[in-house]
């Protein structure tokens, strides 16, 4: 076990965007992208709606055609990369528990054949530390979204990752909720897992984050979230007319 | 191989001689209808469960419906027309991958374009089958239509199996991979699944079920018992295991009464018909017992 979390703390990639490019129906999503994301740091992704947040990591999870170059560099072999959806919707009526869903990412045995004893102890575990276990047997569709959230946040940490991309992971999460989170994401920046988190807290952001990064279209701001957070640099992230930032007003910036 | 066949066959008529099942099976026809049956409803049963969580089952209709066109293109080109399987499969394989092709291409909801394309293919259907009337006895196109239990022959079991066994082995190894890929592209991404090529072997694996089971069930309604059954476990099972262990077995139940009770009375109805409407029963029977017992309804928060 400690052999393998050092693994781990050892194994978290540094990933670098270089010159990235999106391109969707004649709209120009993402444009030169230029970006490190150190290994085994925390670096949040802020920005307005339609900034292109989620475009940019469904480029680095080779969803969308883009140009230019997104690298994992892997100081050894290839580790895991975890992803935490932003909440997905199911049907209520659709009959798959929880455990079900856990069994289905994490197994390639069918989930509606039985599972290993251990194999259900370890989803359990996983359940547990986002305080869902207790509801390992409720159906997907019936759970509240931040319930949800907590599922995907655990099926995230399974197995170990050595990077993580959690989108808008804390939107649909309740005051406990966002406790639990911030405590998972403290937890796993003590192992060393390299972070891609994408927050509208910013609060949350300063607490947690090693670096910050603002995006709409491209990088507008960049740095430790001390520096990087000021107030003209974040109402000129979040205006529709990027013009000097002493003629926009606190309005325009949630407009 | 066919030694084991006849041994089952004559196993059965003997049985059936005794009294200890159904007086129809004494026939060898009937035999080869109830095997027909007993393979192909639990794979239509399982494919079905996927076929509803992927929301597929108006493209399982138009492939079904494919079959038609494919099997009047087969009588047309000089193929047999008791099984004109090179062209059923090489038409309804055409018509399922360049449907799942155009998909995402041309803009359009899946609906559309499955509408689309199904209206074209009866079309052509249609069109080559009036141009085939005055050669062939049109009758047979009921068969294709309802299915034509009755005129199975070995060679069909045994393609039956074949594919069965195909599409059982690709369902069981694929099946949490098919199933998240329908949930979220990207956590499908994540976890090295490749949706895109999933996408394709789904496509396919509906389309030589269909080709599969024409004759037993119809291509009208050959559509009806992918979605049927599972349609029916989904409004009462609370996990995957029920869902997939009752859709199976609402398939088997579908197919296997609706060979036979219509044999046993002596109802000229075709097996298809049959069948389905027996599938469908089962799936009143499920709807009204989730309305009156709640539980079924399951997992209130």
């Amino acid at each position: 076990m400690t052999n393998r979390t050092l693994l781990t703390e050892a194994n978290a990639p540094t990933i670098v965007f270089d010159n990235v490019q999106l391109t969707l129906g004649g709209t120009t999503i993402l444009k030169q992208i230029n970006l490190r994301l150190d290994a085994g740091k925390t670096h949040a992704l802020i920005g307005p709606n339609g900034g292109g947040k989620s475009s940019l990591i469904r480029a680095l999870l080779g969803q969308v055609p883009h140009t230019g170059h997104i690298h994992f560099q892997w100081p050894q072999q290839e580790g895991r990369l975890g992803y935490v959806p932003q909440a997905l919707e199911f049907d209520r009526s659709l009959p798959m528990t929880v455990m079900d869903f856990m069994v289905s990412l994490q197994s390639t045995k069918p989930a509606f054949f039985r599972q290993k004893h251990a194999f259900y102890q370890t989803i359990l575990n996983a359940l547990e530390r986002v305080g869902m276990s207790d509801k390992a047997q409720r159906r997907m569709g019936a759970l509240s979204g931040g319930e949800r959230q907590r599922v995907m946040m655990a099926q995230g940490l399974m197995p170990e990752p050595s990077v993580l991309i959690l989108d808008e992971p804390m939107a649909a999460l309740d005051d406990t909720g966002a406790q639990v989170f911030e405590a998972l994401l403290q937890s796993l920046k003590d192992k060393g897992t390299t972070l891609l988190w994408i927050e509208h807290d910013l609060s949350a952001v300063k607490r947690l984050a090693d670096t910050v990064t603002g995006l709409r279209q491209t990088i507008r701001l960049h740095g430790a979230p001390d520096k990087a957070l000021s107030t003209d640099a974040l109402l000129s992230l979040f205006s529709h007319t990027p013009q000097p930032p002493h003629s926009i007003t606190l309005e325009a910036a949630h407009g | 191989m066919d030694n084991v066949f006849s041994v089952i066959k004559l196993t059965i008529q003997h049985w059936a001689e005794l009294g200890w099942l159904p007086s129809s099976l004494a026939y060898g026809f009937a035999i080869n209808a109830l095997l027909a049956g007993i393979i192909i409803g639990p794979v239509l049963g399982l494919l079905g469960t996927l076929v509803v969580v992927k929301r597929h089952a108006f493209f399982s209709e138009a492939v079904g419906h494919s079959a038609l066109t494919g099997v009047a293109i087969g009588i047309l080109v000089g193929e047999p027309y008791t099984g004109p399987y090179g062209s059923l499969f090489g038409f309804c394989l055409l018509f399922g991958i360049s449907l799942n092709y155009l998909r995402n291409r041309t803009g359009l909801a899946a609906d559309t374009l499955i509408g689309v394309f199904l209206s074209m293919s009866l079309a052509l259907g249609a069109s080559v089958l009036l141009i085939l009337a005055g050669k062939v006895n049109i009758h047979i196109m009921e068969n294709v239509l309802f299915g034509s239990i009755l005129t199975v022959s070995a060679e069909d079991i045994w393609l039956l199996a074949g594919i069965a066994v195909i599409v059982v082995v690709v369902c069981v190894v694929g099946y949490n991979r098919f199933i998240i890929s329908s949930f979220n592209a990207e956590l499908a991404a994540a976890r090295r699944i490749n949706t895109k090529l999933l996408d394709y072997v789904f496509v396919m694996l509906i389309t030589i079920v269909t080709v599969a089971s024409v004759k037993v069930i119809g291509a009208i309604l050959v559509g009806a018992l992918l979605v049927i059954p599972a349609a029916a476990a989904r409004t009462v099972a609370a996990s995957m295991r029920s869902f997939v262990l009752l859709s199976v077995v609402f398939a088997l139940i579908a197919t296997v009464a609706g060979i036979l009770i219509p044999m046993q009375v002596d109802l000229p109805v075709p097996s298809g018909a049959a069948i389905i409407i027996c599938a469908g029963s089962l799936f009143l029977a499920c709807v009204s017992a989730r309305t009156i017992l709640p539980h079924l309804r399951g997992g209130n928060a």
